[in-house]
């Protein structure tokens, strides 16, 4: 800020809160650097138009504004003999002062020795200096030995700043007034937004949902703070305030609040569904372009007049025509009816069609997908997994593939899938074959291996959508989406998963999966508030016990692999203890339990010999 | 698994890879010829609505906003051929992203195909589409 034109003297006037104190040798510094550069005033004036930083936020300076030649040159008369450069003094003497408009709609007045005087009478003074003319002084305050108000006119300020020296006092001192382009300072706290939501109350009109915000710091109850509606983050917090307790809002006026940019605006649309009506006369929006942010509401009314943007038009029929490309349904425009706009025939409504939770290519399968669905997920959310050695085909596959939601931007550790992830078999990153084989779990015991160390799990069964999409006496194929708890994860984590389940009729009347296909990744919010939303949290009853349970619902999966049974629960630890003794990964132990007969010294006796040989590949350890 | 069930899994992957990429590019940029992709008696299940047929496939698909899908994860099997009176059949699953027409939101999306060889072509049997979101109907 200081390397601009403005000089280190600016600290003494930047806020209001600073202590105001009249320090001529810092004064006398700056005067002769800045009163020769004269060309910085435009070109700092061009900048800051183009400057986003300069609508955002407090700590705005002008630099070389106008006020500032003004207390220059105040300060040069109060030092009078000690300025000898005849430079300066020509340009003091012969120049008639000129006031140059901010960019800025607020002014801030200083009244360096204000503070002398009682409020009443330096405003009374100005007033009757400036008469006919009025003015309203917002924040009056005294700061050290100065006054320090604001003014929102630009024709005010102007006024003020040629009533500089021109105002003799009571004692005999002329009144020094310095006029700076800048607004007032503000931190937005919960008694300012308490008070914004009250003054907005008032100028609600519930019957038509509209509502009325025109030239709203200037209401009467919100006199002592600036609630100046163009800046940035006072409007953010009043749309909060109207999206929190008006979400409803069809009409919206703000007249008169010198808004300019309207990027942060874009807001509106995703707040405001029914916002319809906006009205934004006489304002400051420099250019059609401007309202861009606003393009995706469904706006019918629209009221622009008094904003630089319609002079920048010199045909009415133009300007009519362009605001239409940008809101196509607009019937109204500057209080006046449109004609009908000739569009196409195209069909205006794109929605999507509305979701069902479930869809049965047969009806007849009803009853035993909820059945299947019932017992698989029984035992998969037990303690122990193994009794699913019944619900799969002695030849089945599975595999999972997993990935994190693109443009998620929650970073919790819950969120993290890596006990997913690193037994992930999305093709698209796996493109060995022999990795993609790898990761394809086939037979049995690799599967339901494969499912147990898996992360224990509470799946919301009643919030599934359930697709029947195959259902012949020979092969029944239905999927899944929905969502589980991990119950043993810290933090208890939700997922959402996808999962597809051929399903065949085995040899003992029952049913077993032969094709497992699963994919896991986060929840979105929306589902984690809807999450095991069905009064029935635990949709079925714990079923700790492994064993045969699938077998004791009739009809559904009695006697899956019957006979097997116990035999393959008994591999499965077999399986379990000889990779945990080995080290090697369950396909590899498979294989060897398999060479051996399933016996278990016979295959560790084996399996010690041919490392011993290094015979045994490094992928056998790979998990 | 035997050296020809290996070589299935292998082409399984390729053609899931293959199937994906030809079929949303039919979704996202010419639509009306995407039933050509699907048998005469297929069905598409989208999003618990069931639309059986080619022909009906080819209106609802046509009255769907405008579409562009982003994949991120495919998976493929193949499904045993007795099962399937000895077609070479896959199921293969596609996740990814889609944005609509009418809303610029990406959505996650989940796909499940069964595709089957008809005379020396890849044919849809069951397409089952489901956006990432709560089902629950209250």
């Amino acid at each position: 800020m200081p390397k601009r034109g403005g000089g280190p003297r600016h600290r003494n006037w930047k806020g209001d809160n600073d202590h105001f104190d009249h320090d001529d040798r810092v004064q006398s510094n700056s005067t002769r650097r800045v009163s020769f550069k004269p060309t910085s005033k435009g070109k700092n004036k061009i900048r800051t138009w183009n400057d986003p930083k300069l609508l955002l936020d407090d700590d705005i300076d002008m630099g070389a504004t106008s006020g500032q030649g003004q207390y220059r040159k105040s300060a040069f008369r109060g030092r009078g003999g000690r300025m000898n450069s005849p430079a300066p003094r020509a340009h003091h003497g012969v120049v008639k002062k000129k006031f140059i408009a901010g960019i800025l709609p607020w002014y801030q007045i200083i009244i360096p020795y204000g503070a002398k005087h009682e409020k009443e009478v330096v405003l009374r003074s100005l007033l009757s200096f400036i008469s006919p003319e009025i003015f309203i002084p917002h924040y009056y305050k005294t700061n050290g030995n100065a006054a320090v108000f604001y003014v929102d006119d630009v024709k005010i300020a102007e006024r003020l700043y040629h009533a500089d020296r021109k105002i003799t006092m009571s004692d005999g001192f002329k009144l020094v007034v310095i006029v700076r382009n800048a607004v007032p300072n503000i931190t937005i706290d919960a008694d300012m937004k308490e008070k914004m939501k009250l003054t907005m109350a008032k100028r609600y009109n519930a019957a038509t949902k509209a509502l009325d915000l025109t030239k709203f710091h200037a209401d009467p109850d919100l006199t002592d703070i600036f609630c100046a509606l163009f800046r940035p983050m006072i409007m953010l917090a009043a749309i909060d305030i109207i999206a929190e307790n008006i979400p409803d809002l069809e009409a919206l006026n703000l007249n008169d609040n010198k808004l300019h940019g309207l990027e942060h605006l874009k807001i509106l649309s995703s707040k405001f569904k029914n916002l319809k009506i906006l009205y934004m006369g006489d304002n400051r929006i420099p250019f059609l372009g401007s309202l861009d942010p606003l393009k995706s509401l469904p706006l019918v009314e629209l009221y622009l007049k008094g904003n630089p943007l319609v002079n920048r038009f010199h045909d009415h029929e133009i300007y009519i025509s362009d605001v239409r490309k940008k809101f196509p349904k607009l019937m109204k425009l500057d209080g006046a009816d449109l004609p009908p706009a000739i569009g196409f025939d195209v069909s205006e409504d794109l929605s999507l069609p509305p979701r069902q939770q479930s869809f049965l290519v047969d009806p007849a399968g009803q009853d035993l997908v909820r059945e299947f669905l019932t017992q698989y997920f029984a035992i998969f959310d037990s303690e122990s997994r193994q009794a699913l050695l019944e619900a799969y085909h002695e030849n089945a596959s599975l595999s999972m593939a997993s990935n994190y939601l693109s443009n998620d931007s929650r970073n919790s550790p819950n969120n993290r899938l890596t006990s997913y992830i690193s037994n992930s078999r999305n093709i698209m990153r796996v493109t060995d074959r022999e990795q993609r084989r790898r990761y394809l779990r086939t037979g049995r015991l690799q599967v339901v291996s494969f499912l147990s160390d898996l992360p224990k799990t509470t799946h919301d069964l009643m919030g599934f959508a359930v697709d029947l999409i195959v259902f012949t006496p020979a092969m029944i194929v239905l999927t899944m989406n929905g969502i589980y708890k991990e119950t043993n994860t810290a933090g208890n984590p939700t997922r959402s998963f996808h999962r597809t389940f051929v399903i065949v009729p085995n040899t003992s009347g029952g049913f077993c999966v032969i094709n497992d296909m699963l994919y896991v990744t986060n929840t979105t919010k929306e589902q984690e508030e809807k999450a095991f939303a069905s009064g029935s949290v635990e949709p079925t009853p714990a079923a700790p016990a492994p064993g045969p349970a699938p077998g004791a619902v009739p009809g559904v999966a009695p006697g899956v692999a019957a006979g097997a049974a116990p035999d393959d629960a008994h591999k499965m630890q077999l399986l379990a203890m000889l990779s945990q003794q080995t080290g090697m990964n369950e396909h590899w132990s498979v294989n060897c339990l398999q060479e051996t007969c399933w016996d278990l010294q016979r295959a560790v006796f084996i399996f010690n010999q041919l490392q011993s040989e290094g015979k045994i590949p490094p992928e056998a350890f790979v998990k | 698994m035997s050296e020809v069930a290996v070589k299935n899994v292998d082409n399984a992957c390729e053609t899931a890879e293959e199937f994906t990429r030809v079929f949303y590019k039919q979704v996202d940029n010419s639509r009306h010829l995407t039933s050509k992709l699907y048998l005469d008696t297929g069905l598409l299940v989208w999003n618990g609505n069931g639309i059986n047929g080619n022909e009906k496939i080819q209106k609802f698909l046509m009255d769907l906003p405008a579409s562009h899908h982003v994949l991120r994860t495919l998976d493929a099997q193949p499904i045993s051929e007795n099962l399937v009176s000895n077609k070479l059949t896959y199921l293969i699953q596609a996740c990814g992203d889609v944005t609509y027409q009418n809303d610029d939101a990406k959505k996650p999306f989940q796909q499940t195909f069964l595709i089957v060889a008809v005379d020396g072509k890849w044919k849809i049997a069951s397409d089952c589409f489901r956006l990432q979101v709560p089902y629950l109907t209250p």
